[in-house]
């Protein structure tokens, strides 16, 4: 089955379109075991440190079956670096959706349209058709695997699954065929019901916010630390399936209605808008802290925080921010300060 | 930093570069005197619209030059680095932020707090996020942004056109939210006026830099990026226009005598990018190599007017919506298909020998696809490029010495090059 990829920091690429088309949406990652070479030869090294990390892989070469790249709108480097996937990355297909900036009426109907221009350039490249009742089918898969997964979530505060499970889970949904998904999730669902509460009560519980956090080792690296993530804001956990598209009237419009109604990320505006859901789930799982993770040079959450840190050190919720480089050698050196941060909550 | 004899001729006219900037910030006092709306607008926004609705705009990253040209702005950046804000992130938002901290006045890049707030991210995310922070910082001002979609290489003109419908739309609710805030009501009558200025001011500069074609070109930076600041503050004026006019009418007596900004031009550059705006004196070390930057898409692009298609009559017709056109068709944003093709175009209409990119740690969108561009310039065209590391308004990132030893091996490879 021919793959669809999708370059984007804040998960609004309509999955169901590609899923509609036939084929199987697979979202591309950044691999922090890698040394970045060829990407540098086209992007400065003092820009997003994620980004340039997927270019490097799409540069040597993605997996064959993908055939196709969508970037969605997400900061200045990714934004930008699409001219240079343009450049230097040989695929039949490469088109830059513009997920809009802001949350109205008027940014809806463009993102409708939007979203069509890739019906349109979907169907003429792979010469498809891309009907609504397929994209309705889609939309229904889709919810399903929403649900399990804010249902499967849960049993991170149930203390039952660990956040780097969860995490690993997440991700793979994101990058396999959503019906070997369906089956996935719904088999672990099962399992967790059956299972008990079994994780260290002493264990910290931690809000986790930021920047794109990709790297599964990472998050077993803070449970390392007793930092267990009992809840997220990223784009690799509550992000990706916070609410359900609605599954009646027009489904390009529920798409794009989906995606403007969901948790803001940093990369939009007003971003600041990002702390109401992070209170809100302070209060909801009461939480011990919650940790803000930038990847090195990534604006939008350098940005957004100092405000964070204002507003946290009112509500008197410990925050902790960190800037960290994408390889692995480099979580060690952060051990001190998480560590300091786990004996002050 | 060393001291750097200045050799090169700037034009008389620019030197009352002061008096605009002195009307302006005399225009900003009387407006808050008389409780007159004021707004805050980031580069790229349509100023226009502002001086139709009756606002006074009040543009911080120019202010910001004006603190780096002081050598002010990295105290102001530090100050702000002081508040959490990352040594990483754009050295313009910072000196405002520290500007505005430290109650600067006007005349060393301070700014006053506004009515309201008009950004966009047409140049960049930064200007959104800039004034999301400042909005927050000063008690919650208004705060309206135009989101432009990002045109890239392979953007149809379908898309085009829904881009700009889009982009229209928002102009439409930009005048109701200034209308909401201010109660001042848009008139066409006098959006005609300010548009037929402002079209006028872009049209004059672009004539100036056709005189540059010239050899010798009788215009400098000394002129270009001093003569900026009322191109993104002042659009829509009369005063500026008189300004532009004189710079052109001493150009083109230049031109007609065969006089050069350059007393000996040998070589002729184009600087892509932001200046270093706390030491412009810099670009003065190019003279000792008798070279001369004659072209600088930075500054053209603030001209506006770049695009063929959109002529007076349009401006004049439809003031509101001819300003999406404007703002899709910046110079400043041009996806990398079309930069590689301008430059290479402009090269030639300026006969000019080597370009210089700016990779400026602060502006992202500007440095990417800088590698790309030079690349394509040097193996697709032959023209000779450097890349000088630096940043616009923050002096700690910049590399005086090692600048320097590039420049002039860049020099060096420029007079082989004219020799075969």
């Amino acid at each position: 089955m021919k793959k669809i990829a999708y370059f984007d920091a804040a998960v609004e690429t309509p999955e169901e379109i590609i899923i509609a088309a036939d084929m199987i949406p697979v979202r591309l990652f950044g691999n922090p075991t890698i040394g970045i070479d060829r990407a540098n030869e086209h992007v400065p090294p003092t820009h997003c440190v994620w980004a340039r990390n997927i270019l490097e892989q799409a540069i040597k070469g993605l997996d064959h079956d993908i055939k196709g790249v969508i970037t969605t709108h997400g900061c200045d480097c990714t934004n930008r670096e699409f001219d240079i996937w343009l450049e230097c990355i040989k695929l039949p297909f490469l088109f830059f959706l513009n997920a809009p900036l802001k949350r109205n009426e008027t940014a809806l109907k463009f993102f409708i349209k939007d979203i069509k221009e890739l019906i349109f350039q979907l169907e003429e490249q792979f010469q498809i058709k891309i009907v609504s009742d397929k994209i309705m089918e889609a939309i229904r898969k889709m919810n399903q695997i929403r649900n399990l997964l804010r249902d499967i979530s849960d049993y991170r505060a149930k203390m039952i699954l660990e956040g780097s499970e969860f995490h690993a889970l997440v991700k793979r949904v994101q990058q396999i065929d959503k019906s070997e998904a369906l089956e996935i999730l719904k088999t672990k669902l099962e399992v967790l019901k059956n299972k008990k509460s079994h994780l260290d009560n002493k264990l910290k519980k931690i809000l986790l916010t930021g920047s794109v956090i990709d790297d599964t080792e990472f998050i077993r690296f803070l449970e390392s630390l007793g930092l267990h993530i009992i809840i997220d804001d990223i784009c690799i956990g509550t992000k990706y399936f916070w609410n359900n598209i609605d599954e009646n009237g027009d489904p390009i419009k529920a798409i794009a209605k989906y995606h403007l109604s969901k948790p803001i990320y940093s990369t939009k505006f007003p971003s600041y808008e990002r702390f109401k859901i992070l209170k809100y789930f302070t209060e909801k799982y009461k939480v011990d802290g919650v940790i803000n993770i930038a990847q090195k040079f990534c604006e939008p959450v350098l940005y957004d925080h100092p405000y964070f840190s204002k507003k946290f050190k009112e509500l008197e919720i410990p925050y902790l921010f960190v800037e960290m480089e994408y390889n692995r050698e480099s979580y060690k050196q952060l051990t001190t300060r998480f560590e300091a941060f786990r004996e002050i909550i | 930093m060393s001291k750097i004899k200045k050799t090169g001729k700037m034009l008389n006219a620019t030197n009352k570069l002061r008096n605009e900037m002195g009307r302006h910030f005399l225009a900003i006092e009387q407006a808050y005197r008389e409780g007159k709306p004021t707004a805050w607008a980031t580069a790229g926004t349509p100023v226009e619209l502002l001086y139709s609705m009756g606002v006074q705009p009040m543009l911080p990253e120019n202010s910001a030059t004006i603190s780096a040209a002081l050598k002010k702005s990295q105290n102001f950046i530090e100050l702000a680095e002081d508040q959490g804000y990352s040594y990483d992130l754009c050295s313009y938002f910072k000196t405002n932020v520290g500007a505005v901290l430290s109650n600067a006045e006007m005349s060393e890049g301070g700014t006053r707090k506004p009515t309201f707030m008009l950004s966009s991210d047409v140049i960049c995310d930064t200007h959104v996020n800039w004034f999301q922070v400042q909005s927050e910082r000063m008690g919650g001002v208004p705060h309206f942004t135009i989101d432009v979609p990002h045109v890239v290489s392979n953007t149809n003109n379908r898309q085009r056109e829904y881009f700009k419908k889009y982009i229209k739309e928002q102009l439409w609710e930009l005048l109701d939210f200034i209308t909401e805030i201010t109660g001042n009501e848009y008139n066409e009558a006098k959006a005609r006026e300010i548009a037929q200025n402002s079209y006028e001011m872009g049209k004059i500069w672009q004539e100036v830099f056709e005189l540059r074609k010239n050899i010798p070109c009788p215009v400098s930076t000394r002129d270009t990026f001093g003569g900026l600041f009322p191109l993104f503050t002042m659009t829509g004026l009369k005063s500026p226009i008189k300004l532009y006019k004189r710079m052109y009418k001493e150009a083109k007596e230049r031109v007609d005598n065969g006089i050069g900004a350059l007393e000996k031009e040998e070589f002729r550059l184009m600087w892509e990018g932001i200046p270093f705006w706390y030491q412009l004196k810099y670009f003065s070390t190019l003279e000792k190599f008798n070279a001369i930057i004659v072209y600088e898409p930075y500054v053209y692009a603030f001209t506006k007017y770049t695009n063929p298609n959109i002529t007076l009559q349009d401006v004049l017709k439809n003031p509101v919506e001819s300003m999406a056109e404007l703002i899709l068709s910046f110079w400043y944003i041009y996806d990398l298909k079309t930069r590689i093709e301008m430059f290479a175009k402009t090269v030639k209409e300026w006969k000019i020998d080597g370009v210089l990119l700016h990779n400026n740690y602060s502006c992202r969108p500007n440095s990417c696809g800088l590698y790309d561009l030079k690349k394509h310039l040097m193996d697709d065209y032959g023209i000779p490029c450097l890349i000088v590391d630096a940043d616009m308004n923050d002096p700690r990132k910049f590399n005086e010495q090692q600048t320097t030893n590039k420049i002039e091996s860049f020099i060096e490879i420029l007079r082989k090059t004219k020799k075969k």
